[in-house]
């Protein structure tokens, strides 16, 4: 479990290095920022010290003279490349982050979109989703935080050490000496302290959260057993590890910052002594003895963002961790192979198939078998949890089975190749997924090439077409966040009609119309029977009432109960 | 008229900050202390450097000033250590005030109105948006006071030195809170634009990932992935229109940080090289040139330190005016359910009360009704016909707008609906909810009653088998059966119980009504809301509600009906 760390940053420091040219330019900007800093003091330091020994020669009479003009010229640049360097670093380092965001994002919703309904299922049920996005935010800033600036600082220490060495060999060793054991701990000491705290600390902010939420949700049943102080308990001592982990972050990070301007303090110090010394034995002249130290005070710019960043290190690499488990688990899928389904309807197979949940205390599907000729039509019923939808998932190969063997047309599940698994099985869920985009798009998710005239037949299908004509943008109109924009009805109806767009062999319909009312149902009915014909067809149905919302056709009918068949109430179905 | 008695996010945060000015005032005065020690800090340093090069002094008689100075970084880097400490220290204790705040609010406001609000998002108001007041509290304030101090502190030394020195760096003074300003107006600007537009590039990015299953299922998700790139890519270009003006501000600041040092090192250069007449030119020394030198920077540093801490401000602005809007809904009213004046007979007794709530009118009443002890009342109608509206208000968890309802002294409810909560932690933990004292045996029993016995059986782990994070593991009816065993524990006289069966299975429904039965037979009084049948027989009276009115119609068993 407890990987170097190397090696948990490894696949985002390989996507950062697809950037390499920009990380460069971004360092090589940042660089330029500190040098205009420390060149901008220590040259004003070099020109005041030489006009003050110039100034006091000549009030003692001797000949002595000072060009202001390249050093007041150097001051004034070094004075305004400062700045614009500074603004160029941000904007262009900004522009970067920006950049890797974007590339985190589709590196990480690939992955993503090979994971399996357990864990998707698990994204609903928690803030899982929420974790993750903030977890890409935490790793978009890992060049801006972690990167660059223990880089740059490491640039500005050796750089100015061997400036300083130029003059005086002794200053730019004790820079040396005193400056790269301090950035060692502002690094990786700092992370050390912090490891622990950062990486739990973000546990504790995620279990502080759930049992908020258990805190809200179950107000009620609290309140009414007295019980609201005894949970309020179990919230405060959260809270309080919680904190307990900030305050030593907090206080770690805080011996940092003090460091870093003590770590400086010391060297100026250092540097001014052996300056001061070098200066004596005649080896440099006043005003570089004044510009060396004045060198390295500027330095502190350069360290300063290191330990606030590196104390919360565990932080980054808890978000790492997580990040590559769900890489990791969009590895193991079925080991597809290519056979292709063929056309017209498909037989289905279930044989002694069993599925179990890692954490349920009981096994969702226990022992199933079950098949389905071509071209019928076989209605699953059961009470919603019985294992209806653990049966299309399992069909549709979003789950794989913990025991037993499913068959498609005589083959083996796992050795359809994808796309034509896609494109000859079909599902209407309980759950409509209708994206934030257009009618037109949202229909094309179910047939990319169709051209407007067929999507518009397609929503004639489903009784759309009025409702879409009538609308300003037809086609074009909005459906909102999650399809907000329509009513549950309108949804399942869109649904449908992206059915429609489609020639499966397999359709699997779950409530085909829940939601809808009776004339719709009876006009939808007929019409969804028709072009049901030649097609094998799986219903999932909470109960069939005989009524006119059971849906058409069927020609049998197995009830599930907590995982497995029970022997059919309905036997009033034709078996021909 | 509401709105304006609120009070504003600013004074909010300033009255949380007054409670812990102790924490927050010692982290102000170790920061600026820490400044006084800059000061004395370059001071020694130029006095250094002139008694070097102007008085020729050798360098081991300035070995005390060098020991001077190693003992000036030590205790200034302890003085900015304390700060950080201290300010942090009253970050996290304003934290935990305002998290019990909140929390207090929301039990003050009862099940039904907290429970309308969507309960992740406050969950995240309660974690996140709390923590995000850190900044503004550990780094902001302190560091708006050192503002404050520590260029005033500067320009005094100056101006000790060479008035016109001073002068410049008071010219540019008044100039401070227009940067300051600048600064406000464009982190604020860059805070509204870039939180717009990240929350609109996560919006469409959980769009997608929401619909991960269906793209999945329609094999699009190579085409899904690419657009998310390019959503991403867009709003990255948009940005960066931006933050083009928006680092503008900073850049200012800078620019003119950078200005004072050069404007300061030209004139003390050419002041000391004796080329100006005017003023205390003349007058000026390596010493006083140097530390003017030196302390020019550090005029500005903390301007500059705050605006970088700007966006801490924005963000505790955004998320107290959230916190604000919920402290606003208004609680129940005091006398809920805590001063319990006795009814005449029974255990509970709603006296005319009616029931409105926001937007949807009267949803009960007028209506009156006493539970008696021992009896089993079925509450019945379509659904929105104010059944559970009616359990709300038996149990105390609204207060009725008109009427009133009195609880016998101390009563003891046990409440159960269609969602029980379960928490994170052991099956044993689930049930002392309803009774923390409860021993094991007690447990083990309650379990049996609600018909888990067979569950409980093949657990090797028994009542210590933990429960993932919602009780996942348990299924619908196993979770709602849990719940009835909190019943049993629980020595509760007045069960309330909303839908106790809806999504259930026929065996499961069987086993819950029995275990009912069972609690009836306790002696215990029970009111249950229902559709179902099976339960409505259960009833020794029965309510028939109808649009939030009660229907006159004479109940199954010996009705008899007080409204």
């Amino acid at each position: 479990m407890n990987e170097s760390w190397l090696k948990v940053f490894a696949p985002w420091l390989r996507l950062l290095g697809q950037r390499r040219r920009r990380l460069a330019i971004g360092v090589a900007l940042l660089v330029a920022t500190v040098f205009a800093a420390i060149g901008l003091l220590a040259l004003s330091g070099w020109f005041i010290t030489a006009s003050a020994l110039t100034g006091m020669a000549l009030a003692m009479g001797l000949a002595a003279s000072l060009d202001v003009y390249v050093p007041g010229g150097g001051i004034r640049f070094f004075a305004v490349s400062r700045t614009v360097a500074r603004y160029l670093e941000r904007l262009y380092n900004h522009d970067t982050v920006l950049r890797l965001l974007a590339d985190l994002r589709s590196r990480l919703f690939a992955a993503m979109a090979r994971l399996d309904d357990r864990t998707l299922a698990r994204q609903r049920a928690s803030d899982w989703l929420n974790r993750l996005t903030a977890d890409i935010d935490t790793l978009d800033s890992l060049y801006l935080r972690l990167l660059a600036p223990p880089l740059v600082a490491l640039a500005a220490i050796v750089l100015v050490a061997a400036f300083l060495a130029l003059w005086a060999p002794a200053a730019g060793v004790a820079v040396v000496a005193l400056l790269l054991p301090a950035w060692a701990w502002l690094t990786f000491g700092q992370a050390w302290l912090g490891m622990a705290a950062s990486r739990r600390q973000v546990g504790h902010m995620q279990r502080l959260r759930s049992q908020t939420i258990e805190h809200l949700g179950g107000m009620a049943e609290l309140e009414a057993y007295g019980s609201q102080g005894w949970h309020r308990g179990g919230l405060s001592q959260r809270e309080a590890a919680l904190n307990r982990d900030l305050r030593r972050i907090g206080n770690v990070a805080g011996f940092g910052i003090a460091l870093v301007n003590l770590a400086i303090g010391l060297a100026l110090v250092a540097v001014l002594w052996l300056g001061a010394a070098a200066w004596q034995q005649g080896a440099i002249s006043g005003p570089v003895m004044v510009m060396l130290p004045l060198a390295v005070l500027a330095l502190g710019e350069a360290l300063a963002p290191l330990p606030a960043a590196f104390t919360r290190l565990g932080a980054s690499r808890g978000a790492a961790e997580r990040l590559n488990a769900v890489e990791r688990a969009s590895g193991n899928r079925y080991g597809t192979e290519n056979s292709i389904l063929p056309a017209g309807p498909l037989s289905v197979r279930f044989e002694g198939v069993g599925l179990h949940y890692p954490d349920a205390l009981a096994p969702a599907l226990a022992g199933l078998t079950l098949e389905l000729a071509p071209g019928r039509r076989l209605a699953l019923t059961g009470v919603s949890g019985a294992g209806k939808s653990s049966v299309a998932a399992l069909l549709t190969r979003r789950l794989p089975p913990s025991q037993g063997a499913i068959a498609l047309a005589g083959v083996p599940l796992g050795r359809i190749d994808e796309g034509s698994l896609r494109e000859r099985v079909a599902i209407l869920g309980q759950r409509i997924d209708l994206f934030q985009d257009s009618l037109a798009a949202n229909l094309r998710l179910a047939a990319p090439e169709a051209d407007d005239e067929r999507l518009w037949q397609a929503l004639a299908w489903v009784d759309l077409q009025a409702w879409a004509a009538s609308l300003p943008h037809g086609l074009q109109t909005q459906v909102g966040e999650g399809g907000r924009a329509l009513s549950g009805g309108q949804a399942r109806r869109l649904a449908l009609a992206r059915l429609h767009l489609r020639d499966p062999g397999l359709v699997i319909l779950d409530e085909p119309f829940a939601g809808l009312d009776a004339t719709t149902v009876a006009r939808l009915s007929q019409r969804l029977d028709e072009w049901l014909h030649g097609r094998s067809v799986l219903y999932l149905v909470h109960q069939l009432d005989g009524g006119a919302f059971d849906p058409p056709g069927i020609t049998e009918v197995r009830r599930l109960e907590q995982g497995g068949l029970t022997v059919c109430a309905k036997p009033g179905y034709p078996s021909g | 008229m509401r709105h304006d008695l609120r009070t504003s996010p600013r004074r909010w945060l300033a009255a949380h900050a007054a409670r812990q000015r102790g924490w927050l005032g010692l982290a102000a005065l170790a920061g600026i202390a820490a400044g006084a020690l800059t000061v004395v800090q370059m001071a020694l340093l130029a006095w250094i450097v002139s008694r070097l090069l102007v008085d020729g002094d050798a360098l081991v008689t300035l070995s005390g000033a060098f020991i001077a100075l190693v003992g000036v970084l030590l205790l200034r880097a302890m003085c900015q250590w304390g700060q950080e400490l201290a300010g942090q220290e009253a970050s996290l204790r304003i934290r935990v005030s305002v998290r019990a705040e909140l929390l207090d609010h929301l039990a003050a406001m009862g099940p039904v109105r907290a429970g309308s609000r969507h309960t992740a998002a406050l969950a995240s108001q309660l974690v996140e948006q709390v923590e995000a007041l850190d900044g503004y509290f550990a780094r902001f304030l302190p560091q708006l006071r050192l503002c404050a101090v520590i260029p005033l502190l500067i320009v005094l030394v100056v101006l000790s030195l060479d008035w016109l020195a001073a002068l410049f760096l008071l010219l540019a003074a008044p100039l401070i809170p227009l940067f300051m300003a600048l600064v406000g107006m464009g982190a604020e600007r860059l805070n509204r634009d870039q939180f717009a537009l990240v929350s609109r590039l996560s919006g469409h990015f959980l769009d997608r990932v929401r619909g991960i299953a269906t793209l999945q299922l329609f094999h699009r998700t190579a085409e899904a992935t690419a657009e998310v790139h390019e959503a991403a890519d867009r709003y990255r270009r948009l940005s960066m229109r931006t933050l083009r003006v928006a680092f503008l501000s900073s850049a200012v600041l800078e620019f003119f940080a950078s200005v004072a040092i050069a404007v300061v090192a030209i004139y003390v250069g050419f002041g000391l090289l004796g080329y100006l007449e005017f003023g205390p030119a003349g007058e000026l020394t390596l010493f006083s040139g140097l530390l003017v030198l030196l302390l020019a920077p550090e005029f500005f540093q903390p301007l500059r330190t705050l605006a970088q801490h700007y966006h801490d401000r924005a963000a505790a602005l955004g998320a107290a005016d959230g916190m604000l809007a919920l402290l606003d809904e208004p609680v129940r009213h005091p006398a809920a359910g805590r001063e319990e004046v006795p009814p005449e007979d029974g255990l509970v007794a709603l006296r005319d009360v009616s029931l409105t709530h926001p937007g949807r009118g009267r949803v009960l009443g007028p209506l009156s009704l006493a539970v008696a002890a021992g009896e089993t009342l079925v509450v019945t109608g379509p659904s929105g016909a104010g059944k559970s509206a009616l359990l709300q208000l038996l149990a105390g968890f609204v207060t009725p707008d008109e009427g009133e309802r009195r609880a016998r002294r101390e009563l003891k409810i046990a409440w159960m609906d269609q969602r029980p909560v379960l928490i994170h932690g052991r099956l044993a933990d689930n049930l002392r909810l309803a009774a923390p004292e409860a021993n094991d045996d007690e447990l083990y029993r309650a379990l049996e009653r609600a018909g888990l016995g067979e569950l409980l059986a093949s657990l090797p782990q028994g009542i210590d088998t933990p429960l993932g994070e919602r009780g996942s593991g348990l299924s619908g009816g196993q979770a709602q059966r849990l719940a009835l065993a909190r019943v049993f524990l629980s020595n509760a006289e007045l069960v309330l119980l909303d839908e106790p069966t809806a999504s259930l299975d026929e065996a499961t429904e069987a086993r819950v009504i029995k275990a009912l039965a069972v609690l009836a037979e306790e002696g215990r009084a029970l009111v249950i809301a229902t559709h179902h049948p099976a339960l409505m027989a259960m009833g020794n009276r029965r309510l028939e509600l109808c649009e939030g009115r009660p229907v006159d119609r004479t109940g199954t068993a010996s009705g008899k009906e007080k409204a």
